[in-house]
């Protein structure tokens, strides 16, 4: 098993560097220069200015040095002062990138892991209910509702949300954040596809499980269809909701852009689109950084996770993907 | 069941990261504004960042609060020379930074020399172009930096020394010089009749230099003086307005406190004031009527025609008492917040206000003789212009469209705005005038089929109109505009509407026939929107380009008797709108602004909309604040 974590972990700066310089090519295919705004348009020879001095007119001296800087290795080296830092924002000249995802990252992190803690909670819950009784009416109602958590949008249900529990009854602060309550409407919303997502994977799984050897074993030797469920069953059933555990983790924590426009939240997810669309080369690069390595570090999480739930599956002879 | 007590113990691990967030109470007054782009005064250009470093940062002069005077800032006083090109400010010998150090006249120079750097990528930098020697300072600096750049040198020495040669060339060629630590002279090029106007303009604040030298580093491969952030955050900032700042989180906000070390006029009324971004328009709403924001600075929520409307609905009913009031000497807001409760049964309110703001909204016609890839463009020829411009109904467009009844514009200075400024009449709207101006150029409906053609039998180009999305209000205009000229002259229209960026790229290369404009004028003087139409202006995106008018712009910049100048820039606004139409002028921009005056007073009615968060302060009857 360590031999495997430690060969993954070698992986890493391979498919980070890979992501990096894929991310670098995309965003300097969009059009327009970071350095003109909207409204007033400087003079030619401060656009030039602007771009000599972020090198925005040498793409290749752009990456090279950001490689160096972001890496640590200008820093063993002595160009740089300090290690691993993302560089100065073009679209916002008083903070750094590093400040940037500093100040957005905890703030997307705990809306996304609360997210997912309530989704997990709540999933788990409809998808037993489902997938012990398949074809009653309570799991037809869970499948309706999952359905829904699905297929409406965020944007939808957190303003439905703020209406009624914020505006109307005042349970929770309208926007904002810095307390907790602040965060639990954000949280709540963030949380009901990812819920119903899990309630689908674990009601189908429960399903096919209830069908297998092992459950007739169980069943056989006296114990009730619940008990045997819930005892023998869910741990293989939960496998699926696993895989689908580690991306969405991720995807939760690097924060969405919908929660957090309409909840007026300050994560990582708007500073990611209002960077794409301003081309904002290093924030953009920086959050795919960032999201990248939470992406590769959880999806190995998941498979130490696995070989932990399944005894089947063995890590210390899985070849290197 | 493991798992779920895994399941309990996330969450309450997620409640205790958050319960470390210690909130703090709430500030005295708490506004929503558009986020915060920069707090370095030199490099700023975005409204809100303006509107805070007014209050950060004092500079030679301020603006009164609801008239077009100048009141003393750091300088007490000064002098303009009988030829008008030399100004002489003397500073107020008390005058200090927040941290103690007394503000000089070095101080100014260093800051106004920062803005000519083409090193800062200042966006204002042209407003010191009037001084004399800056704009071959500005060009001098780039050629040296270009130079550097190609020579072999580049190392910390060539650099240093390139520097040095910069400042040495800045003390010969540009006319600011400082006789003593308290006395600061300007030579101008020409008289600048709004020299003082720019003089209170947030980007010609002094900069404590010493401070910013920590953040400051020349840098060896390019020569260029770059700034790292850092030296604009609370507790580094350096400021020498009434307030300072306290804290800044990014997108979070802000909190300005008062500046002890401040002696000018303005200081500070509220103990504190925070500014949070909220970037949708209806939490903005949502959160201004649960009381935890007291001023909502751009009301942009798209049903706020009818919150307007609700307000305007109440002042109807006691117009007469209003007028009374304001009659006794009661400002606006006195006057407001004297007047009977609204009843909520008619849907009234007292908190949304319609302000004039100094721009105006337009749509550009491309001048250029043709389109990318030599397409014929029939708006070269200004009959075709005028023929538009004729044909649009604008008292239709703001009253039913707009829903805002802004002042409709047929200039683009607006009109009453600048003292002593006669606004050309301009176009009115004007079907058959406008038909018989197609005509001319040559555009008849002639098999009558309800389209115009040419002489060949081509139909009228499709037009091709350009708009930027996101804003609802820019799609309906053209949506309106397109219905107007296609019933009114018989022509296609084609919307395209794509996103900012995108769009301004297809601008600078001059791919569209008409496209969205706008602007707000920066100092009051109608060059701010005239230079627009400048041969070669950065911002003219129409490309038009003619000799009579730049001559006569010209012309007013040599003039010394100030009326004489006026009427010489009113000659050359008429020769843009009622000969040549390269702008097709809409209406006057009006700002909303929510706030209730029984509350919270301070608001300013600057013609310009310059507002002093030092001046903001709770009213009496509110000094508790309502628990958000």
């Amino acid at each position: 098993m360590t031999a495997f974590i430690i060969r993954r972990l070698l992986q890493v700066p391979l498919v980070l560097l890979a992501i990096v310089v894929v991310t670098f090519s995309l965003v300097w295919l969009i059009p327009g220069n970071p350095m003109l705004q909207d409204g007033r348009q400087p003079p030619p020879e401060i656009v030039e200015a602007m771009n000599r001095q972020y090198q925005l007119d040498r793409p290749v001296a752009f990456l090279g040095q950001y490689l160096a800087q972001v890496s640590g290795v200008g820093w063993l080296l002595g160009w740089d002062a300090v290690p691993f830092d993302l560089g100065p924002s073009m679209r916002h000249p008083d903070w750094t990138v590093n400040e940037i995802i500093g100040a957005g990252f905890p703030v997307s992190a705990t809306i996304g892991l609360g997210a997912i803690a309530i989704a997990l909670f709540i999933g788990t819950i409809a998808g037993l209910i489902g997938g012990l009784r398949p074809g009653s009416w309570m799991d037809a109602c869970t499948q309706l509702v999952a359905l829904i958590g699905i297929s409406v949008p965020s944007f939808v249900t957190g303003s439905l949300l703020i209406m009624l529990l914020a505006a109307k009854f005042r349970l929770f602060p309208i926007a904002g954040w810095g307390t907790p309550a602040h965060a639990i409407l954000p949280m709540v919303t963030l949380s009901l596809p990812f819920a119903a997502y899990i309630a689908r994977l674990l009601r189908f799984g429960l399903v096919e499980q209830m069908n297998t050897d092992h459950m007739r074993t169980a069943r056989a030797k006296g114990l009730s269809r619940r008990a045997a469920a819930i005892r023998h069953g869910l741990k293989n059933a939960f496998l699926p909701v696993l895989s689908f555990l580690g991306p969405a983790t991720a995807v939760a924590m690097t924060g969405s852009f919908v929660v957090e426009k309409v909840f007026a939240v300050p994560g990582l997810g708007r500073h990611f689109v209002e960077a794409v669309l301003g081309k904002d080369i290093t924030l953009v690069m920086g959050v795919v950084l960032v999201y990248a390595l939470l992406l590769v570090l959880l999806n190995l999480l998941v498979d130490v996770l696995y070989a932990w739930i399944d005894p089947r599956i063995d890590l210390a002879h899985v070849q290197a993907r | 069941m493991r798992w779920i007590a895994w399941t309990v113990i996330i969450v309450v691990v997620a409640w205790i990261a958050l319960s470390w967030e210690r909130s703090e109470p709430p500030a005295e007054i708490t506004f929503a504004s558009a986020d915060v782009f920069t707090m370095d005064p030199q490099r700023m250009s975005y409204m809100q960042d303006l509107r805070i470093a007014r209050s950060l940062f004092e500079g030679l002069c301020t603006t009164a609060s609801d008239s077009r005077e100048f009141a003393p800032g750091v300088a007490e006083r000064w002098e303009n020379s009988t030829d008008g090109k030399t100004w002489t400010f003397h500073l107020n010998p008390r005058a200090r930074w927040s941290n103690g150090d007394p503000v000089t006249s070095g101080d100014f120079r260093d800051a106004w020399r920062r803005l000519l750097l083409p090193d800062t990528a200042a966006d204002y930098t042209e407003l010191l172009f009037s001084v004399r020697g800056a704009r071959e300072f500005f060009s001098w600096r780039t050629k040296a930096l270009t130079e550097y750049l190609a020579g072999d040198q580049h190392d910390s020495a060539a650099a240093q020394e390139l520097w040095d040669r910069t400042r040495e060339t800045f003390t010969a060629l540009v006319g600011i010089s400082t006789p003593d630590a308290h006395t600061l002279v300007v030579e101008l090029d020409n008289p600048v009749p709004y020299w003082l106007d720019l003089c209170a303009f947030p980007t010609l604040a002094p900069i404590h230099q010493k401070s910013l030298d920590a953040f400051t580093h020349i840098d060896a491969t390019t020569g260029i003086v770059r700034s790292s952030p850092g030296w604009t955050k609370p507790g580094v900032l350096v400021s020498n307005g009434p307030m300072k700042l306290a804290e800044w989180k990014y997108k979070r906000g802000m909190r300005l406190e008062p500046n002890e070390m401040y002696v000018g006029a303005n200081t500070a009324l509220a103990k504190s004031v925070a500014v949070v971004p909220i970037e949708d328009a209806n939490t903005a709403v949502l959160a201004y009527e649960s009381g935890s924001i007291d001023w909502i600075s751009d009301l942009t929520a798209e049903f706020r025609a009818d919150l307007a409307e609700a307000s305007a609905n109440w002042l109807a009913r006691h117009r007469d008492e209003y007028e009374l009031r304001i009659g006794a000497g009661a400002s606006v807001d006195e006057a407001l917040a004297a007047l009977p409760d609204p009843d909520p049964a008619l849907g009234e309110r007292r908190d949304v206000h319609v302000l004039s703001a100094f721009g105006t909204d337009f749509w550009s016609f491309n001048c250029r003789p043709t389109l990318p890839g030599g397409r014929l463009n029939p708006f070269a020829d200004p009959r075709v212009r005028r023929a538009f411009a004729q044909a649009v109904n604008k008292e239709a467009l703001t009253k039913s469209v707009t829903r805002l009844n802004e002042p409709i514009a047929t200039t683009l200075v607006p009109r009453g705005s600048i003292d002593g400024y006669l606004s050309p009449a301009g176009l009115p709207f004007d079907l058959p005038r406008a038909c018989a101006e197609l005509a001319a150029a040559g555009w008849v409906d002639r098999n009558g089929d309800g389209v115009v053609e040419n002489e060949a039998g081509d139909p009228f180009p499709t037009v091709d109109m350009l708009y930027m999305t996101g804003n609802p209000r820019v799609k309906n205009i053209a949506i309106a505009l397109a219905g107007m000229w296609r019933d009114g002259l018989g022509v296609q229209c084609e919307l395209r509407g794509k996103d900012g960026k995108f769009a301004k790229e297809d601008l600078r290369n001059g791919d569209f026939m008409i496209a969205r404009g706008g602007w707000y004028g920066d100092y009051g003087d109608p060059t701010t929107f005239l230079d627009l139409s400048r041969t070669g202006n950065g911002n003219n995106d129409r490309a038009f380009s003619n000799a009579a008018f730049d001559a006569l712009l010209a012309q007013a910049e040599r003039e010394l008797d100030p009326a004489k100048r006026l009427a010489i820039l009113s000659q050359a606004e008429r020769l843009l709108f009622e000969v040549e139409m390269p702008i097709l002028p809409l209406c006057q921009y009006v700002t909303l602004y929510m706030y209730d005056p029984t509350k919270m007073r301070g608001i300013t009615r600057h013609p310009r909309l310059d507002q002093r968060l030092s001046q903001l302060h709770r009213t009496e009857a509110s000094t508790a604040k309502p628990a958000p």
